[in-house]
């Protein structure tokens, strides 16, 4: 199955059981806003916890409604923090989204070693974009997230995302591990770290996915661009997922296209026992809303 | 396409083709035995560089005749080296080949940077043609004897090497093994590493046209029987035309086991220099010997085999 557009997430959702998305410090507009409105779509069953004074508060300010919507009352942002993280680990919601709390105070949260959400993967970001000149949804690695990937990073990486695009749907992704240049150098330590990768996906050292690299970006992207550069590969011009070689060129790149190229996108954390949503304030509003539908439609159906 | 030592050295004799051997220190049963039947079948000329009245005794000591021979008079084994060396940069030989020198003393002459036959930042390295009975065809093996453990950019030029020789042996397109223990990627065998780099780039068209594959071990790369077993996906198929080794200590082994335990015999050579350098070990046969002429002599000609 091939998404094009990230609407299409909706299809995933229908007649699958309606997941728990619990809000870690509730009282904050953006995340509180994208939460209810995947509520009202049917898509997730919000469960806040907060400052409950704080979330009618801004309710009532942006004409939110709050009614039928379970809400835990915890002032302390640690706490709720705390709280929203339990609540998934003991299996009372399926994922978890961040409010009004630091992103690195949740993740602290998320690797406690007694009560997070550790599953012994690395923890990475997954976006996935809608770009109009490409012919299906191009997933991207990591923008957000790890800084400066080593090679064994990398493997966990792409092991995390191809377990998403397989829930996805895409049986077998194509990745692009992208460098500045199709040819190995021993002065570009991502190329060589694309060679390995590529290789250790040939002997089975990572499963359910075609690995090709180094491809510079317009290789992964347009076979032409490839043919015209005499690459013969499975993945060029049919990327599914775009590895990148640092967070520098993953970020860049991840603005781009959506300054640029206007592009949709969702994003995940993934690695832990269960999607996180941890969208930033810049962040469009559909941005967020299908960001909750990209956690909803991988998340477990238990 | 060349499938046997003994085709490879009738191609030689019958290409009408006379080349000329410097010889270093030449004044050495072992060496004079060898050249003696290159010489006599004629698609060789030797310059012996060394003592003349000594060259002129063991000549008649092992049956040959030193009429045959150019000698040339040298006083002591440094100044044969040079001189060896300078006439065949100069032209006036085709090939060098160490006779009685010290091979420290013999290589230091060849790399010598203003008069020497290695090309600056050229790397120098060491390929065998073998035959051995077990084995459908010949197989090329490197670096039996000259770096102990290759870096990456050492193995491509190794794997160049082995790739330039195939070719003149006919073989177009040939069959690279990157030998391990394993065909796994692990960074506890940093070779495996290097191996995984030189895939992509033959694949990349950094490296000449072959089928590169590695890591993979013996079996993977020379029977067909293991590759099913094993279930690996490898373009090799257990038909390999070259290994190349993760060191020389894994190397050299190998090639001995195969003469000792396994009846083969072999052709090798330098190989990074400008021209062929013959050099071989003394406990080789007299057969692997005269071989080891005879493909200086493929080597040095123009054309490939086809």
């Amino acid at each position: 199955m091939v998404l094009k557009h990230l609407y299409e997430l909706k299809e995933l959702l229908v007649d699958k059981p309606t997941r728990r998305l619990v809000l870690a410090a509730a009282q904050d507009h953006f995340s509180l806003t994208s939460a209810l409105k995947a509520a009202q779509d049917g898509f997730v069953e919000p469960i806040l916890v907060g400052d409950k004074e704080a979330v009618q508060s801004i309710a009532t300010q942006h004409n939110l409604d709050l009614s039928g919507v379970r809400m835990i009352h915890e002032p302390d942002t640690e706490m709720a923090v705390e709280i929203a993280v339990k609540m998934v680990r003991s299996n009372q919601a399926d994922i978890l989204m961040k409010g009004q709390v630091g992103t690195s105070s949740l993740l602290k949260a998320v690797l406690n070693k007694e009560w997070g959400l550790r599953s012994g993967a690395l923890l990475s970001h997954f976006a996935i974009f809608e770009v109009e000149a490409y012919h299906k949804l191009i997933a991207v690695t990591d923008v957000a997230m790890n800084i400066a990937p080593n090679l064994q990073d990398k493997i966990s990486i792409v092991n995390n995302s191809v377990g998403c695009l397989n829930k996805l749907g895409v049986e077998i992704p194509k990745v692009a591990v992208l460098g500045a240049v199709e040819m190995v150098s021993e002065n570009m330590q991502a190329t060589l770290d694309a060679a390995l990768l590529s290789k250790m996906n040939q002997r089975d050292q990572i499963k359910h996915c075609i690995i090709d690299g180094p491809l510079a970006f317009d290789n992964a992207i347009s076979l032409e661009s490839a043919k015209h550069k005499g690459i013969r590969s499975e993945v060029a011009g049919d990327t599914d997922l775009l590895l990148m070689p640092d967070i520098e060129v993953g970020n860049v790149l991840y603005k781009s296209l959506v300054f640029f190229a206007h592009a949709g996108v969702a994003a995940v954390i993934l690695g832990a026992t269960a999607p996180i949503v941890l969208t930033s304030r810049s962040d469009s509003d559909q941005a967020k809303y299908y960001s909750i539908l990209l956690a909803a439609a991988i998340s477990k159906s238990e | 396409m060349i499938t046997s030592l003994r085709q490879m050295a009738d191609t030689v004799r019958s290409s009408g083709k006379c080349h000329k051997i410097a010889v270093a220190w030449a004044q050495d049963p072992n060496t004079i035995g060898s050249l003696n039947r290159a010489v006599s079948e004629g698609f060789a000329k030797a310059l012996m560089i060394g003592r003349r009245e000594q060259i002129i005794r063991i000549c008649r000591e092992t049956g040959a005749d030193p009429d045959r021979f150019t000698i040339i008079e040298a006083d002591n084994e440094k100044n044969a080296a040079t001189l060896a060396v300078s006439m065949t940069l100069s032209g006036e030989a085709d090939i060098v080949m160490k006779g009685l020198v010290g091979t420290d003393k013999f290589l230091r002459a060849v790399m010598d940077k203003e008069r020497g036959l290695l090309p600056p930042k050229a790397v120098m390295s060491y390929v065998c043609a073998v035959e051995v009975p077990a084995y459908h065809k010949l197989l090329f093996i490197t670096d039996t004897a000259v770096i102990p453990f290759p870096d990456l950019d050492q193995k491509v030029a190794m794997a160049e090497y082995a790739i330039a020789m195939a070719k003149k042996f006919g073989i177009s397109r040939p069959s690279v093994a990157l030998i391990s223990a394993s065909e796994k990627v692990s960074s506890h065998f940093p070779n495996t590493l290097d191996y995984s780099v030189m895939c992509k780039m033959a694949e990349r068209g950094q490296i000449s046209p072959c089928v590169m594959d590695g890591p993979v071990d013996l079996f993977l790369a020379c029977d067909p029987v293991s590759v099913k077993i094993k279930n690996v996906d490898t373009p090799l198929a257990g038909d390999a035309d070259i290994l190349l080794f993760p060191s020389l200590e894994s190397c050299n082994p190998f090639y001995k086991g195969l003469m000792l335990f396994g009846g083969g015999e072999l052709a090798g050579m330098i190989c990074g220099t400008s021209k062929p350098v013959v050099l071989m070990s003394r406990s080789e046969s007299e057969l692997s010997k005269y071989y080891c002429v005879a493909l200086a002599c493929l080597m040095a000609a123009t054309k490939d085999v086809n």
